[in-house]
């Protein structure tokens, strides 16, 4: 990933990657609390043979925590990267599967605090950003030394592209029960 | 100067995040608001035995190896409760289901009917305390009744009569197939409709 022509200003990198890293293991903390919720919609996305689904179930959550713990530690960030991108290419396929298949009546998974989530495009897209946040995250970042304002902003950054994420993830999971409102009405 | 500009940075800081929580929290609400009124009652597909008229008759045995007659007449009314367990919302159902039996003992009993593999179906009874209840496979059942989305009920009277019927997704649409039966309205769209 050596492509970039203007090394990445450190604080932005750090940002990108705490967020996405957050994002990870808010999201892993969620599927362990409601582990038999998660277990059933993960076998309600019907690509796994129904044994293989208990072991995925249980993957999913640990294989996110690491990749959050090692997107947070620079030394390891693009390890943890590269793992995170591809739990979210995996992920994203599964949704955009059953999408293809027609069955955006399922529940997504995604647990947690916006409830139950439908599938959609949207989720598709959000889980693109996601890629593209840490994909830029992973970049090589310029020599910088950061002060202590650096980090007030790191901070902040961070807490806010999170708030970000959740706010638009709970806009995609209300989406669909509008839609449903205006069909009864 | 550079003092002004970092303080007034963090102040900036702040605000973004108090008015992120804040729309977070408005989406939240809104997200919950949908939950609380959406579809106010089950909502009904117009296919299969219409509601008033008597529901074909069928004679079944539960996986207990219990006869269970469905549409005939008998002394309570009969709810059937349609339900699968690969469906994540009939599990959410099912606490509510136990809690309606229990409570609408009286002039109520309650049905529950699936197709598909046996095992798997013996497996869900176990794992979820069914056994109380007549759990009937038929394939035949779904398709009379035109049940495309789960979790779905109908309610028979004592007489056999279908009364009300829909996909039920809480509490509330579950207890709204009673209310239509109450008040003799097939669903709570006719409801609104009959209203001026």
């Amino acid at each position: 990933m050596a492509l970039s022509v203007m090394p990445l200003d450190p604080v932005l990198g750090h940002a990108l990657a705490g967020a996405t890293a957050l994002v990870l293991l808010v999201g892993a903390a969620q599927k362990v609390r409601d582990w038999p919720g998660f277990r059933s919609a993960l076998g309600a996305y019907r690509l796994l043979p129904e044994v293989l689904v208990t072991p995925a179930a249980l993957a999913l959550p640990a294989f996110e925590t690491i990749a959050g713990f090692a997107l947070f530690a620079p030394a390891c960030r693009s390890a943890g990267a590269l793992l995170a991108l591809a739990l979210l290419a995996t992920v994203t396929g599964a949704v955009a599967i059953n999408l293809a298949r027609g069955r955006t009546d399922i529940d997504c998974g995604c647990g947690g605090a916006e409830g139950r989530q439908r599938l959609s495009w949207g989720l598709v897209a959000r889980n693109a950003m996601l890629m593209a946040a840490l994909v830029v995250g992973a970049q090589p970042t310029g020599p910088r030394p950061l002060g202590i304002f650096d980090f007030a902003t790191l901070t902040f950054a961070t807490l806010a592209l999170y708030g970000l994420y959740a706010c638009a993830s709970q806009l995609l999971a209300n989406r669909p029960r509008l839609v449903d409102l205006r069909n009864h009405a | 100067m550079n003092e002004a500009l970092i303080v007034s940075n963090l102040v900036l800081w702040v605000v973004v995040l108090a008015l992120l929580v804040a729309v977070f929290a408005l989406a939240r609400q809104v997200g919950i608001l949908h939950e609380r009124v959406a579809p106010m009652g089950a909502l009904m597909m117009d296919h299969g035995p219409k509601v008033g008229t008597a529901s074909p008759v069928f004679t079944l045995t539960d996986l207990a190896g219990r006869p269970v007659n469905i549409g005939a007449p008998s002394l309570s009314s009969t709810l059937l409760f349609f339900l699968s367990p690969t469906c994540p919302v009939c599990k959410k159902l099912l606490p509510i289901v136990k809690s309606t039996a229990a409570s609408e003992r009286r002039w109520l009993s309650i049905v529950l009917a699936s197709d598909g593999d046996e095992v798997e179906q013996r497996k869900f009874i176990r794992r979820t305390g069914l056994e109380a209840f007549p759990y009937v496979l038929s394939t035949n059942l779904g398709v009379t009744y035109h049940v495309s989305k789960l979790p779905y009920a109908v309610l028979l009277d004592e007489r056999g009569i279908v009364r009300a019927k829909g996909l039920v997704n809480s509490r509330e649409q579950l207890e709204s197939l009673f209310t239509a039966k109450d008040l003799g309205v097939a669903s709570i769209q006719d409801f609104v409709d009959q209203r001026p």
